[in-house]
């Protein structure tokens, strides 16, 4: 049996997309997307999406790579083969310094990557939008909101009227 | 977002603000000159007013920097801003006679400043500077006609600079004319490179010849790293100034705000990679002729100095700027700016005022009578040039009301949701 997987409404304007997300958002839906051919700018508060996680998952990174060049270069140059190196003590944090701020660089820019793949639950192979045939457009001049019907919140009738009220067409709903 | 309604685009007076920074600013340099004449201690007073009057020119340099910077990468969010830093640079013809009694003294007393101008000083094991190999090398350089002549070059380019930028801005807010942006352009494109050489020269000859045996590559850098970190904390206390006389509600939203500190972020990494490159190579080679500029810094007290400066001017902001919050909120972005804003000040006295030396050739402790007179010289200098950016706000729209960039300015993206 074919599952519901949410109803999807057409805007014709950015203006038109803008205020109904932020109807959408008043009604306090939480499971629910706006598909655009590009940016809009603000549409993220419109929709009333919070920042984004990622920087914690960078931050991570960063500590995970500043700890890991000091303890890397102690450890092989003070503790495991202690080595004499141009007079120099067996560890100093100044000479340990640059390797650490590389590693610092290279796993925040891991873990940004990582973490943003992981938020958005990438790679995504499939999704239901892509088998509804309208969603062509969506890469061109109109734009949408899906309603997911895993939202609390979700009654189909009710979010057909809430989508109707806030002047969305072709409103249909889509199989998983 | 619609344009700014009329009425926020016409500064309120700033006549009596004014009038309070100048009193201030003569106050300042009364004291310090009644210093340097009452007490025995002329060194040391002259080298808090070279203090004092490097952090004022770091300051006003970054800010002319930064106008030159908007220009020439054509900038859209930075428009609403760089009209407070083009009234910010009017301070250069000030500071330029601000610096003259530094000027005079190498004339009148050579070596009082600068000890390499003095050729009979006397240097450590019994040589004079006329007799050192490493001066004799450098006199072509290092000598009083050549400092002159190099100080009223640097202060020419400044100010003709400045006004250049400030008479192309101001004029396109009456006639719009989109040549004045073009004009602007191209002064920023040999301005950049020239702003930089003088800049770098001013750090080498003001700061760096006080120790005319060391060298480092990195200097010039160091106090342009300095100056826009400078320029730009105080462009955040002029924003949160502008806000709270209401001037700029409307005008200038979080997400500019957040540019603003993001670049000054970005500036705390660049400071902290530079000076740390400068220490590190040095620390690293191990060769005396450069380490002992380090060694005079780690007697007495200036290691401590050394250690405030590394924490705070590069940990603390560092980890402080980290969240976006404290990016975008006017509140603890003005208190890092005002923090930021001091520690310089402190680096510069690391960088100049162990230059004072006892009887046993040591640097004098950091904790003495001259941070009073850093202070006095600070607050001189400085009320001086805070008058001459008020003195110049009336003369100009709050923002460039007609720059081609301006409505992009005014309508970049809202910040998200906190």
């Amino acid at each position: 049996m074919k599952k519901n997987y949410g109803i999807v409404a057409a805007f014709d304007t950015t203006p038109a997309l803008y205020h109904a997300c932020e109807q959408v958002r008043d009604a306090g839906y939480s499971q629910w997307d706006a598909l655009t051919p590009f940016p809009i700018h603000g549409l993220d508060f419109a929709m009333g999406v919070r920042r984004s996680k990622v920087p914690r998952f960078s931050l991570a990174g960063g500590i995970t790579g500043f700890c890991t060049g000091m303890s890397l270069i102690w450890w092989a140059n003070a503790y495991e083969y202690p080595l004499v190196v141009g007079g120099k003590p067996y560890f100093s944090p100044m000479f340990a310094f640059p390797i650490s701020y590389e590693l610092t660089i290279l796993f925040t820019a891991f873990a940004t990557i990582g973490g943003m793949f992981l938020l958005n639950k990438l790679p995504m192979h499939y999704h239901p939008v892509l088998k509804a045939p309208q969603f062509v457009r969506a890469m061109d001049d109109r734009f949408y909101i899906v309603i997911e019907a895993n939202d609390p919140k979700f009654n189909p009738a009710q979010t057909r009227a809430l989508l109707e009220q806030a002047g969305g067409k072709d409103i249909a709903e889509i199989d998983e | 977002m619609s344009a700014p309604a009329s009425s926020s685009t016409a500064p309120g007076s700033t006549a009596a603000l004014a009038g309070k920074f100048l009193i201030a600013g003569i106050a300042g340099l009364v004291l310090t000159a009644l210093g340097f004449l009452l007490t025995n201690n002329h060194q040391g007073v002259a080298l808090s007013y070279l203090v004092g009057i490097s952090y004022w020119t770091a300051v006003s340099i970054g800010m002319l920097l930064l106008v030159m910077i908007h220009h020439i990468v054509d900038a859209g969010w930075s428009t609403v801003i760089r009209r407070q830093f083009e009234h910010g640079t009017s301070a250069f013809l000030w500071l330029a006679v601000l610096f003259l009694p530094l000027l005079i003294s190498a004339w009148v007393k050579p070596g009082l400043v600068w000890p390499w101008m003095d050729l009979s000083h006397e240097i450590h094991g019994g040589h004079t500077v006329g007799t050192d190999i490493l001066y004799q090398k450098k006199a072509s350089f290092l000598n009083v006609r050549m400092f002159t002549g190099m100080t009223v070059g640097f202060f020419i380019v400044w100010v003709w600079l400045s006004s250049r930028l400030r008479k192309a801005s101001f004029a396109q807010d009456s006639d719009g004319e989109v040549k004045w942006t073009f004009m602007n352009r191209k002064t920023a494109a040999f301005g950049i490179p020239l702003t930089a050489l003088a800049l770098s020269f001013a750090a080498i000859y003001w700061m760096k010849s006080l120790e005319y045996h060391w060298f480092s590559t990195m200097y010039g850098v160091w106090f342009f790293a300095n100056c826009m970190r400078a320029a730009m904390a105080f462009g955040v206390m002029i924003t949160c100034w502008l806000y709270a006389r209401g001037d700029y509600k409307g005008i200038y939203n979080t997400n500019q705000f957040h540019c603003l500190m993001a670049l000054a972020y970005a500036f705390v990494v660049f400071w902290a990679y530079v000076t740390f490159s400068q220490y590190f190579l040095i620390w690293n080679a191990n060769v005396p002729e450069e380490t002992f500029w380090y060694n005079i810094r780690e007697h007495g007290d200036w290691v401590y100095v050394g250690m405030l400066i590394l924490f705070g001017h590069f940990f603390f902001p560092f980890l402080f700027l980290l969240s976006y919050r404290r990016k975008s909120t006017r509140g603890p972005a003005l208190f890092i700016s005002i923090w930021i804003a001091t520690i310089i000040l402190i680096d510069l006295c690391y960088n100049i005022l162990p230059a004072l030396k006892d009887a046993e050739n040591q640097p004098l402790p950091f904790l003495s009578i001259n941070l009073l007179w850093v202070l006095t010289s600070v607050v001189g200098v400085g009320g001086i040039c805070v008058w001459a950016y008020l003195r110049s706000f009336p003369t100009a729209k709050l923002i460039p009301i007609r720059d081609p960039r301006i409505v992009e300015s005014l309508t970049h993206h809202e910040a998200t949701a906190p």
